[in-house]
């Protein structure tokens, strides 16, 4: 016995330091903030990451973490009583339904709300538990002025412009396809579709789908898909879906002539200047998908956190998130002319438009989303299956 | 305190913590997964009533599909064809590569790099598929275009629901076939010389020492492979993660990421311990048919 024991309490004993140090208060307070952006698109919110530590004796850990992960962990974590992160950016519906687990901003809401062109997420009890602190918008096709010139395109005033453009930038030499078609776990073809649902029955359209209030069979909806996204799918003017982030290099170097994708692309691009947009013909509401945070009751510094978010939400947080370029932010204080040439054309865009409505996958979420998710993937290669898409996606629950 | 005591106290010292580690790790989450799979989402016991819920649905078994057309035909059917496709050729494809390789100058060299594909994440060998099978950077498409093939098979398969299940299947033999070949390999260097040597002096061939020597010999090795490569196939989750995610359309999910799906994308607990509760059972049968092989080889 001794033999076992002694060789233990040494080992004990030796690695107890190691333990010891782990435990160690820091120096500066820390919160870590876990966002989905990488590479170019997060380099454009760590400005105002900077902004914070420079006025908070603080140091904010930025974390890469993609909803459709978080997702999958978070009811763990919470269920557990902890969290990965102080201050986590989330689906808006995902915040809405679990905000027993998540800290109250009633008091921080009702200090921005008179700027603030996005609604507060809110639970069950009306109570604010997340705030929109940027905006990626879905204005439509992005395309490279320098590619239009050089092949002698314009924008479309008419659907059959529209189609007509689709034609001529098929007939280039090299040229793949007309429309790139970036794909995710399958959110940038929702955007397309989106698009098209929002041209073919208006912002209404949208809403109601949102809502529940429609189906996808028998409906306006399914109308929109036979007579407008179908034939075009058919027709081979969409490209194979391919990697969003791989398929902005490929459209960029004219293997593909448009790119529907949201305007994060802005930030990403070699030269932000060269980018044109434009919305399908009669287009009346833009989607708009909000950068939504919010604070876990299982936070370790509340304090902290609500300090960052504090930050984020105010006018001095708001410009210099949008002098990054790839977002637009929710506050009305923030002037035009503090975002860049590119961004401006998204705004005055969004200013044409009737109105903003949201993300109709992100909006609905659950396993709705990743259902409608996997249904687009099949039926842009196969559009023959829209009778099976479109009886799947009807299937199931909006909750 | 008395010997036999000391002795007892000493053995606990060790197996206690193991104990403890099993029952609350392994024991108590294999039962209470057991005991969802009986209840409703409310607590309530509804019988095999989740079972029927699960195998009814056509993202398990879709016999309408099945096997007129191509997949989505539910992801029991194409755990089934996986396992009737990839058993077969990795366990005949690492016998092959192992006779060919073994005594060959530079054979441990080449039988290291197929085994990388064992070694390396399979959320990684994910990737390596979709990028493998993808139409502008993926050696399988484009190799085929160059060859005359049309359609299909020169896109992305994994974008089309008549090619991702295959592609992942193909793919997975690639990652695979280094562990039978690692396994048959030992194995061959096992087998006595004289065997060899008296069936050259009768005059057998080469090809007759290879089906009556060298896969003889080679059984018991071969039935760990088969059965390892089963419980593989069973559970196979991270390449479908990673390359497909079950898509499109479903045609490429498979039990394991059906779970995860109903678990953590459905909230669908319940459901989902039953889809675990139906793999157990899956992988006990080969682990059944495993002990009383092995049994079988002992007792002669």
């Amino acid at each position: 016995m001794r033999k076992v024991l002694v060789p233990l309490a040494v080992l004990a004993f030796a690695v107890a330091p190691a333990f010891a140090a782990g435990e160690a208060e820091p120096e500066v307070e820390s919160i870590t903030v876990s966002v989905p952006w990488a590479g170019d698109e997060l380099d454009t919110f760590m400005p105002v990451v900077e902004a914070f530590e420079d006025q908070h004796d603080a140091q904010v850990n930025v974390v890469t973490q993609r909803a459709e992960d978080l997702v999958e962990v978070l009811p763990a974590q919470f269920a557990a009583e902890t969290s990965a992160a102080d201050v986590i950016m989330m689906w808006e519906w995902w915040i809405s339904e679990n905000g027993e687990h998540i800290m109250n901003k009633n008091d921080l809401w009702e200090r921005y709300e008179d700027d603030m062109v996005s609604p507060p997420i809110v639970d069950a009890a009306g109570d604010v538990r997340g705030v929109s602190v940027s905006m990626n918008l879905k204005p439509g096709f992005w395309y490279r002025q320098s590619f239009f010139e050089e092949h002698g395109l314009s924008e479309p005033d008419t659907h059959e412009e529209f189609v007509q453009l689709l034609d001529d930038i098929q007939q280039i030499d090299g040229v793949e396809a007309a429309i790139g078609s970036g794909n995710g776990v399958g959110w940038p073809l929702t955007d397309i579709v989106e698009h098209f649902i929002i041209n073919y029955g208006g912002p209404e359209l949208q809403l109601d789908l949102i809502e529940g209030n429609v189906g996808w069979v028998g409906t306006e909806a399914e109308d929109m898909f036979r007579e407008q996204l179908v034939p075009l799918l058919e027709a081979g003017y969409f490209s194979d879906p391919v990697d969003f982030t791989e398929m902005i290099e490929l459209w960029w170097d004219g293997d593909y002539g448009l790119y529907p994708i949201a305007s994060f692309i802005t930030g990403v691009v070699d030269d932000p200047d060269d980018l044109g947009v434009f919305a399908l013909p009669g287009q009346r509401a833009v989607v708009q998908a909000p950068d939504s945070f919010f604070i876990p009751e299982y936070t370790d510094n509340p304090e902290l956190a609500r300090e960052f978010l504090d930050f984020v939400l105010s006018e001095e947080g708001q410009a210099v998130r949008a002098e990054g370029g790839d977002r637009m932010v929710p506050s009305t204080a923030v002037p035009d002319d503090a975002y860049p040439p590119a961004m401006r054309e998204v705004a005055s865009l969004a200013a044409e438009m009737e109105t903003l409505v949201p993300d109709l996958d992100d909006e609905i979420g659950g396993d709705w989303q990743s259902t409608f998710w996997d249904q687009l993937t099949l039926l842009w290669v196969e559009p023959g299956a829209i009778d099976d898409v479109l009886e799947t996606i009807d299937a199931m629950d909006v909750e | 305190m008395t010997k036999r005591r000391a002795e007892l106290a000493h053995a606990a010292v060790f197996v206690v913590p193991a104990v403890v580690l099993v029952a609350v790790f392994i024991v108590y989450p294999a039962l209470e997964t057991l005991r969802l799979s009986f209840f409703d989402a409310d607590d309530n016991f509804v019988g095999l009533q989740n079972f029927v819920q699960v195998l009814a649905s056509d993202d398990t078994l879709n016999l309408d599909r099945f096997p007129n057309t191509y997949p989505a035909w539910g992801s029991l059917i194409h755990n089934a064809v996986w396992i009737l496709i990839h058993l077969p050729v990795t366990v005949l494809l690492g016998i092959v590569l192992a006779t060919l390789l073994h005594n060959l100058r530079g054979g441990a060299a080449i039988k290291g790099i197929i085994f990388l594909g064992v070694v390396i994440p399979m959320i990684v060998g994910g990737v390596l598929i979709r990028f493998m099978f993808d139409s502008g950077a993926g050696i399988v498409p484009n190799f085929l275009e160059a060859i005359g093939f049309e359609g299909v098979v020169t896109r992305s398969w994994t974008a089309y629901p008549q090619t991702s299940l295959m592609a992942l299947i193909l793919g997975s033999i690639l990652l695979w076939t280094g562990f039978s070949l690692t396994m048959h390999s030992s194995g061959l260097s096992t087998i006595p010389k004289e065997l060899y040597e008296a069936a050259d002096v009768d005059g057998a061939g080469t090809l007759v020492e290879f089906f009556r020597i060298t896969i003889p010999m080679l059984a018991p090795v071969t039935t760990v492979v088969i059965a390892m490569t089963l419980l593989w196939e069973i559970k196979i989750f991270d390449i479908v993660y990673a390359a497909t995610r079950g898509g499109p359309g479903g045609s490429s999910m498979v039990l394991s990421l059906q779970m995860y799906n109903y678990a953590f994308r459905a909230l669908e607990q319940n459901l989902a311990a039953t889809v675990g509760v139906l793999l157990a059972v899956f992988t006990g049968l080969v682990g059944i048919w495993l002990m009383r092989r092995n049994a079988k080889e002992v007792n002669g």
